[in-house]
């Protein structure tokens, strides 16, 4: 595949999306949840491309597709169980909603500082969120680097694809804040799964068509369809790594800070199905390129390369191929820029309007961003470490992001929660993994992803025992979150900011 | 069923996405294995996803 063809497609890209990332800017921008939230106005279908696109990243298709290759079947079963987790969506969302519409919210960990009574859970909570999300991020960035890398064999740089997808997702982030993410995102999902599909079914037709490509699998490498398979996914592996990505919908700011975006109930009903139908065909679409490139390219060194090695195979005619590569890029940019627009949105209100309470909206929103570029220099340095397997990587962050959802699911159905039990959780919790993931990755031969949900449990309902809960607090808010799916809704729709203590 | 019950019935697929290809589908090495197994799990969720969100937003003026 030639590098013109490459560079010229990337061009291509860039203008198209920038076109529609201009575009995007009508409306306002100019308040905090103007810019981060979309003035809570987001439609069902944009809100659905933009959730998919933002959930699904460079991971899918490099390494959903890398895990198949190395582990088999059960990579499938892993995104499948994390597939179900959204259904958490379908429970919390209208409760998200609700309050976030009444209190006006702009992020998740403002909602638990209020809820608790307690800036300093808002703080903590920001805080525990960069610091897991600023390595995922990262690995996002890596899976780019790799499949341009690997398609172009080196031509286009680790570092050079790394760093255009860093400047896209500055460029995405600042022309007009959420909005011109979710248009940008809504392109780029058509574009993952359109192209995505049409390839993966030119793959397996060349390999002699579904029965043909499961026909030789049996034949050659039968552990592959079954789990254990060849040893990578034994049983206490599969559980460590799909507690955390269960709770992924509910655990990770950049897609529960959707939940207060969407116009009605009804548009965020289209967009949790729009989500599932092109997470079942995009998952299933990864998974059977991991098979082909089984087939295909028995031999490859590393898990990650068989996308590019399918990629810039004979099966697939160049064209297509770099329209892929370039879908995958973006699949890394669309979550990347939500990322960094959710923590600058954390940083700002969470912890500098915390410790500055005269910062008003406006000063508020300036902080939010000054603090994008820094978000994207580090996640930056942290790609440019070139760590192997991605997708543990990324469960990584999900074990140490996993820490908030005790807090978070009891903010609506315990009134007994306190501060304290949520500090204790979150900090202990997240203590915790840090240190199985300093010390070789296990403890007591558990995985950080095992223990991270049962210890902040233990510690978010433990210490709130010991402690005195804000109930008049915790009765109104859960007042409010009832209220939107039993349509008794509070007339007061106020967008007061949430008063702490 | 009622419609919140539903939630139920993806806790109980969730379930079972470890019971049972890890519990019987162990040595059926074929695409009829663990492979469609997961993948009727992940239609059943989007059918279950359906019926829980069936009365979102009727309540709106």
């Amino acid at each position: 595949m030639s590098t013109s063809l490459i560079w010229w497609s990337v061009a291509i890209y860039l203008v198209i999306a920038i076109a529609i990332a201009v575009i995007s800017r009508d409306g306002k921008a100019n308040s905090m949840s103007g810019y981060f939230l979309g003035g809570r106005q987001m439609n069902g279908v944009l809100s659905a491309l933009s959730y998919s696109a933002t959930t699904y990243s460079a991971f899918m298709m490099v390494g959903l597709a890398g895990l198949t290759y190395k582990g088999g079947v059960g990579a499938l079963g892993f995104e499948i169980v994390y597939f179900a987790g959204v259904s958490l969506v379908a429970v919390f969302g209208p409760k998200f909603w609700a309050v976030g519409k009444k209190f006006g919210y702009v992020t998740p960990s403002e909602m638990l500082g209020h809820r608790y009574q307690n800036k300093a859970v808002s703080v903590v909570a920001a805080l525990a969120s960069c610091l897991f999300l600023i390595p995922y991020a990262a690995v996002q960035l890596t899976g780019v680097g790799y499949l341009m890398s690997g398609m172009t064999d080196g031509a286009i740089s680790f570092s050079t694809a790394v760093l255009i997808a860093t400047v896209m997702a500055l460029f995405f982030c600042y022309i007009a804040g959420i909005r011109s993410v979710v248009w940008t995102d809504s392109l780029q999902a058509v574009m993952m799964i359109v192209v995505s599909t049409i390839v993966a079914l030119l793959v397996i037709s060349e390999l002699g068509g579904f029965d043909g490509l499961f026909t030789t699998l049996e034949q050659t490498k039968p552990e592959t369809l079954s789990v254990p398979g060849s040893g990578l996914f034994s049983f206490w592996t599969f559980l460590g790594l799909t507690i955390p990505w269960f709770f992924f919908s509910l655990s990770n700011p950049q897609v529960s800070q959707r939940l207060f975006m969407p116009s009605s109930l009804k548009a965020l009903r289209q967009m949790l199905l729009g989500f599932l139908v092109f997470g079942l065909i995009y998952t299933l679409v990864s998974v059977m390129w991991g098979f082909s490139a089984i087939v295909a390219f028995p031999d490859l060194a590393k898990a990650d390369m068989a996308t590019p090695a399918l990629l810039s195979s004979d099966m697939v005619p160049p064209v297509l191929a770099v329209i892929v590569m370039i879908g995958i890029m973006a699949a890394a940019i669309s979550t990347i820029d939500s990322i960094m627009l959710t923590l600058s949105s954390m940083v700002s209100r969470d912890v500098y309007a915390n410790m500055n309470t005269n910062a008003d909206d406006r000063e508020q929103l300036a902080v939010g961003k000054l603090v994008i570029p820094v978000i994207a220099l580090m996640a930056y340095a942290f790609a440019k470490l070139e760590l192997s397997l991605i997708a543990v990587l990324s469960v990584a962050a999900s074990s140490g992001l996993v820490v908030v959802v005790p807090a978070l699911i009891g903010s609506f159905f315990w009134k007994r929660g306190t501060a304290a039990g949520a500090l204790a959780s979150i900090l202990g919790t997240g203590i915790l993994v840090l240190y199985i993931y300093a010390t070789g990755g296990k403890l007591l031969g558990f995985s950080a992803g095992i223990w991270g949900l049962p210890v902040s449990t233990l510690l978010f309902v433990g210490v709130s025992l010991l402690t005195k809960a804000p109930v008049d607090v915790a009765e109104a808010f859960m007042a409010e979150a009832n209220s939107a799916v039993k349509g008794k809704q509070s007339s007061a729709k106020g967008n007061a900011r949430p008063a702490v203590v | 069923m009622k419609t919140n019950n539903w939630i139920w019935a993806v806790w109980a697929l969730v379930l079972l996405c470890y019971v049972v290809p890890y519990g019987f589908l162990t040595e059926v090495q074929s695409w009829s294995g663990s492979f469609i197994y997961w993948t009727i799990t992940g239609v059943l969720v989007v059918v279950a996803n359906l019926m829980i969100t069936k009365d979102f937003g009727e309540e709106e003026a």
